[in-house]
């Protein structure tokens, strides 16, 4: 019989992203050591724009003086993707787990990340779909509503997903979303003609297929207060 | 050296199409896919590959780690003259907006590395074993390379992680 796989949720509110950097890289270091279960980290963040590792400064459409004048901050990151806005109204998973364990590659674990978003959206009756080859996300038509990026070191995963409830897109203007011109973003509260529930709802309606599509037997929540 | 293909990888083939769901990825009991693997070359957990010839040893990541990755399109390497300790990160490759750190299997000092790669990085997809090398390194301790793996055993690791889910 197979043991019983447990996933500790971490639910906070509104976290800096450079904090939560921080508290992912000590998660990393304590999931390779086996001394945490696997962990995701649910929280937004404020008005932050980030690159992945390849540093595709040419998608960032504004200086960075521009960005602080208007309140947002710019990270470079070494996740995979390139660059993305993550604001508040925006849901942010951050898994902390072993692929190892559950015996999947990169490849398979972005496709999770993306029946996650797939089936949080479908609760809302929107008609979503993962991205094609070389566009990783979830879409409805060609609007982005959930984006991913990811980083695995030593089979341990970090940063996550970003899915779209109801931030201000105006943000997403000043950069070339996920470095792909000619598509644009989306979000829930667009696209859906249902009454959306509290964030936190969302939030949970995310975790919940989560643990299901990478088979934990249970969550453990934990509510973290201020960061 | 002899060449073995266990099986064509039938991922792709088996990959169901879907309209607008997906099916709970991990229910899928599909059988298993083999990937090839070289003998004569050694194998980690983590699923790099190491050639030793003589003083240098050739590094790069497997079949069955290109194809669990999907299309690679970003290589991350090392400078000629950077040393490594065994298991420390040497690089990172890109795939479907996930970079996935990639360990020395040995002690050593790179004393080559692959450039066609950062032109090319599809060719750890296409040819994982030559021409998707990635660097060369000068050993620190040759003896290392017994506490590896040998083909057959690596294949039978593989196929006991992927019969883990």
């Amino acid at each position: 019989m197979k043991l019983q796989r447990t996933l500790r949720a971490c639910k906070f509110g509104i976290v800096n992203y450079f904090d939560a950097l921080n508290l992912q890289e000590r998660l990393v270091s304590d999931r390779k050591a086996g001394n945490i279960l696997d962990t995701v980290l649910s929280l937004q963040h404020p008005p932050t724009y980030t690159l992945g590792k390849r540093r595709t400064d040419h998608n960032l459409l504004v200086s960075e003086s521009d960005l602080k004048a208007m309140g947002a901050e710019l990270h470079y990151t070494e996740r995979g993707g390139v660059i993305t806005f993550h604001g508040p109204r925006q849901a942010i998973l951050y898994p902390i787990v072993s692929l190892r364990e559950i015996g999947i590659g990169a490849r398979k674990y972005v496709e999770g990340l993306e029946s996650v978003m797939i089936e949080v959206t479908s609760l809302y009756g929107v008609n979503v779909h993962p991205g094609k080859a070389g566009e990783t996300g979830v879409w409805v038509g060609d609007r982005k509503i959930g984006a991913i990026g990811v980083r695995i070191s030593s089979g341990i995963t970090s940063h996550g997903l970003a899915f779209n409830i109801n931030p201000d897109l105006n943000y997403f203007k000043h950069i070339v979303p996920c470095g792909i011109l000619d598509k644009g973003v989306t979000s829930l509260r667009t696209e859906t003609k249902m009454e959306l529930p509290e964030d936190e709802v969302i939030h949970e309606q995310l975790i919940k297929p989560f643990a299901k599509i990478f088979q934990f037997g249970d969550i453990q929540w934990k509510q973290d207060g201020s960061f | 050296m002899a060449f073995k293909l266990w099986a064509s990888s039938t991922a792709n083939a088996l990959r169901i199409s879907y309209n607008g769901t997906r099916t709970p990825l991990l229910a899928l009991s599909i059988s298993r896919c083999f990937s090839s693997v070289i003998d004569g070359f050694k194998y980690t957990p983590s699923h790099e590959w190491v050639k030793h010839e003589g003083s240098v040893a050739t590094i790069g990541i497997t079949d069955h780690a290109q194809d669990h990755l999907g299309e690679v399109v970003f290589v991350d390497l090392p400078e000629p003259g950077a040393c490594f300790a065994k298991g420390g990160s040497f690089g990172a490759v890109e795939s479907v907006k996930a970079t996935s750190d990639i360990n020395c299997p040995i002690s050593g000092e790179v004393v080559e590395v692959n450039t066609n790669l950062c032109e090319n990085p599809a060719l750890i997809n296409k040819s994982p074993y030559e021409d998707g090398w990635m660097i060369k390194v000068k050993p620190g301790d040759p003896s290392e390379l017994d506490s590896l793996m040998g083909s057959k055993d690596y294949t039978k690791f593989c196929e006991e992680e992927d019969a883990a889910h």
